[in-house]
């Protein structure tokens, strides 16, 4: 059981993660209404929301230290808040500003934040190879610095994570892979397109350990976490850790769900992990007014975080012509010494 | 022109798509379709609303999130003598399954001598506009245009969707059909005005390689395909309330390139003008000012490209709208060349 | 007369447990002065995030549009009049 302490920061990570996102899904569909127009609105595109997903982030990034690299999918934003990413310039990149992390050229499936060593992509299971060479340089350096890459269980069946698999588990790599397991891979039910229901037991088939948590529980992520990075801080390699969470808002913003039974959406509402948290924390003393206050502090953070970002100018036209590249395009050659004739000799 | 006449029914391109796959299914038993969310979803872009309700889950297949296996899974089955249409959901995804793709589909016909056909629809959506950023909002033409064994299709509205998709299935060869998620006609997705247009209630296949000039001009040949022919229309509106008569090419195929009617324009009007929604460099607009230059160079006055930049496709709105050209954009490229 | 016009109505055609009041018309495809076939399908409308084929609800002419496309609606509204042949 980990102490009072971790389970507060636990729950205030996943009271904001949830906040957050029932903010963004409010300011997305701005503009959007009664024609859902993709496009319209202050976040225009597509947004991907992690509501029910909480425990994952929380659970795991509570191990991790800022130089511990995280890579996260295209619903990332309870992962970057439980890794620390600056929520501010998230907020600002989602909704496309200058002083985004990307400079308003990632938007929300592409954040990337150097400080905290957080990337997350928008091709499935394209996180993971980054993760492990992230590991791999950690490894080089002789750090117990390790690497989480984040996947669904949509993303277990991708070439990328299989081929990420063997390689770590070949060389013996600090990296954790955590499958959020909600189900769905936009309409499919796991069962119609994964040959196995327990995406851990991957894992046996590459040498590797693995763990699956069912309950859509804090604690148990947190535990299951700990034994995994421990095994890769101590030089022990990977371990696959696949997580039941559930997706409370639809695949992206937009989404009717008319693919998806009723009882289903009902059955995974009722799963709520902040609820289930809340009843720990208050056996461990809290009164409701501190889970309040918790709670109050987290909105607070949040709409700081909104108001922030919508203050913020867009980006100019002509930046959309920076940052291709780091250097030069001609690179960093300084004038090279002039070549002797051919033939040698004058 | 192929539209049609006013009484037609008129439908929007992903049901003109629609159309033309549900009936070379009835025709056929071994015309079938895989793509992720497909089946109850209809296709992330519309590509298979309503299929599988009336062919059933085994001929319109969800596959899992794994393109290298199912799309050459289909080269394997269109070798077997099925006709299999793949859908690949964005062409940005190729990256995850290009071996098979450009190694396998595309070269297993050249390589066996001969003695294997691969009749395969790779079908993909294309194009940004709406803000899903770099890796969800190209278009890729050059791309796949560029390597050799596959026929490589642009429809810019209903009535060609549908010509070009029967013929895409009962070609014997490898056909990519890029279909651009702006003219879809997807209620979430606003289209222009264009794609919608009459389309003829019978099958009918419009040949591959046939470029079709949508409004004729004498002052510039505007080559184009996709979202942008309908930009270049607009265009070519505005340019002759200023005596500016613009001809607007829509290539419809980009393997085999139709460039018997480019030339002809090029001899016409002598002034040329590329519009892609691809990156600028080694691509789509430099292949037809090349072509233009080996065969025309005496026709040629002046040449513009107007191109996405090379960069990565950016998030935010003002830079989107920066790098993707726009009927302003080709104007001012027409008025330059004049 | 038009007494026997017959109405091509949008709460006829509002979906299922959708709470939405209102919706939006997304394509059309006929024009005024097609004929039409019963049960054809005329336009596309979006109620929330829905979208719903408007079958034509007797053979006829369609005579007259009422709704164009990106036209908000209640449900209840009519869409469109058609003359049954």
């Amino acid at each position: 059981m980990p102490s009072t302490a971790v389970l507060q920061d636990m729950y205030e990570d996943m009271v904001t993660a949830r906040y957050y996102e029932e903010r963004l899904q409010e300011e997305y569909l701005e503009g959007k209404e009664p024609a859902f127009d993709i496009s319209a609105g202050p976040i225009p595109g597509e947004l991907h929301l992690a509501a029910g997903h909480e425990a994952s982030g929380a659970g795991v990034c509570q191990h991790l230290r800022a130089e511990d690299t995280v890579t996260a999918p295209h619903r990332p934003h309870h992962i970057a808040i439980a890794k620390g990413v600056d929520l501010k310039k998230m907020t600002a990149e989602i909704f496309g500003k200058q002083t985004g992390l990307g400079k308003g050229k990632g938007g929300h499936m592409h954040l990337f934040d150097p400080e905290v060593n957080f990337a997350c992509s928008g091709i499935i299971a394209q996180g993971c190879p980054p993760a492990v060479g992230a590991a791999m340089a950690n490894k080089k350096r002789n750090t117990d610095n390790v690497a989480v890459a984040f996947l669904g269980e949509g993303a277990i069946d991708q070439g990328a994570f299989l081929e990420s698999l063997n390689l770590a588990s070949v060389q013996n790599l600090p990296v954790i892979f955590v499958v959020e397991d909600n189900d769905w891979a936009i309409s499919m039910p796991k069962d119609r397109v994964t040959d196995v229901e327990d995406g851990s037991q991957r894992a046996a088939g590459h040498n590797l350990p693995g763990i699956r948590v069912d309950h859509d529980d804090a604690i148990d992520v947190y535990e299951a976490a700990e034994e995994a990075i421990g095994r890769a801080r101590d030089g022990n390699g990977p371990t696959v850790v696949e997580v039941q969470v559930h997706r409370r808002m639809g695949h992206f913003m937009g989404d009717a769900e008319g693919y998806r039974p009723d009882e289903d959406v009902e059955r995974h509402k009722a799963r709520d992990s902040i609820e289930r948290l809340a009843a720990v924390l208050e056996t461990h003393g809290l009164t409701q007014d501190d889970l309040d206050e918790i709670r109050a502090r987290s909105e607070r953070r949040v709409e700081e975080a909104i108001d922030w970002a919508k203050e913020q100018p867009l980006p100019e036209p002509e930046e959309a012509y920076e940052n291709v590249f780091t250097n030069d395009p001609s690179g960093v050659t300084e004038s090279p010494p002039a070549a002797s004739p051919p033939g040698g000799d004058e | 022109m192929s539209q049609a006449v006013a009484e037609e029914r008129e439908l929007t391109m992903s049901r003109a798509m629609v159309e033309a796959i549900a009936s070379e299914m009835r025709e056929d038993e071994e015309v079938f379709v895989m793509g992720e969310d497909i089946a109850d979803y209809g296709g992330i872009f519309g590509s298979t609303q309503g299929l599988r309700e009336e062919f059933g889950y085994d001929r319109i297949m969800d596959v899992p999130i794994a393109e290298t296996s199912f799309i050459g899974a289909g080269v394997g089955a269109a070798q077997a003598g099925m006709r299999p249409i793949v859908e690949l959901m964005f062409a940005d995804f190729f990256g995850v399954a290009m071996d098979q793709i450009y190694n396998n589909m595309a070269k297993n016909t050249y390589m066996s001598g001969g003695s294997f056909s691969v009749p395969m629809v790779l079908m993909t959506a294309v194009g940004g506009t709406y803000n899903d950023a770099a890796q969800h909002s190209q278009t890729l033409y050059g791309t796949f245009a560029h390597l050799p064994g596959m026929k490589v299709v642009v429809p810019s509205n209903a009535y060609d969707a549908k010509g070009l998709m029967h013929n895409a299935i009962r070609d014997d060869d490898p056909v990519v059909y890029m279909f651009h998620k702006r003219l879809m006609g997807l209620g979430w997705m606003p289209s222009p005005e264009g794609p919608k247009v009459g389309v003829p209630e019978e099958p009918y296949t419009i040949p591959f390689g046939e470029a079709e000039v949508k409004r004729e001009g004498a002052d510039a040949t505007v080559v184009t395909l996709g979202l942008h022919v309908h930009r270049a229309l607009d265009a070519a509106e505005e340019l002759a309330g200023d005596g500016i008569e613009a001809e607007v090419i829509d290539l419809r195929t980009l393997t085999p390139l139709d460039t018997d009617t480019i030339l002809e324009s090029v001899g016409k009007t002598g002034r040329l003008v590329v519009v892609d929604e691809d990156y600028r460099s080694f691509g789509v607009t430099s292949e037809i000012m090349a072509v233009a230059a080996e065969d025309a160079l005496a026709d040629l006055e002046a040449v513009k490209r107007v191109a996405m930049p090379d960069v990565p496709i950016p998030y935010s709105r003002p830079l989107e709208q920066e790098v993707n050209p726009d009927a302003e954009d080709i104007a001012t490229a027409v008025r330059d060349v004049q | 007369m038009s007494g026997d016009r017959v109405a091509v109505d949008t709460a006829a055609v509002w979906p299922d447990d959708v709470e939405a009041e209102e919706g939006v018309v997304v394509n059309w495809f006929a024009r005024e002065g097609r004929a039409v076939n019963e049960g054809e399908t005329l336009c596309e409308i979006q109620v929330e995030k829905v979208s719903v084929d408007v079958p034509a609800p007797k053979a006829g002419e369609l005579v007259e549009i009422v709704l164009g496309e990106d036209d908000e609606f209640v449900k209840g509204d009519t869409l469109a009049w058609i003359q049954p042949s």
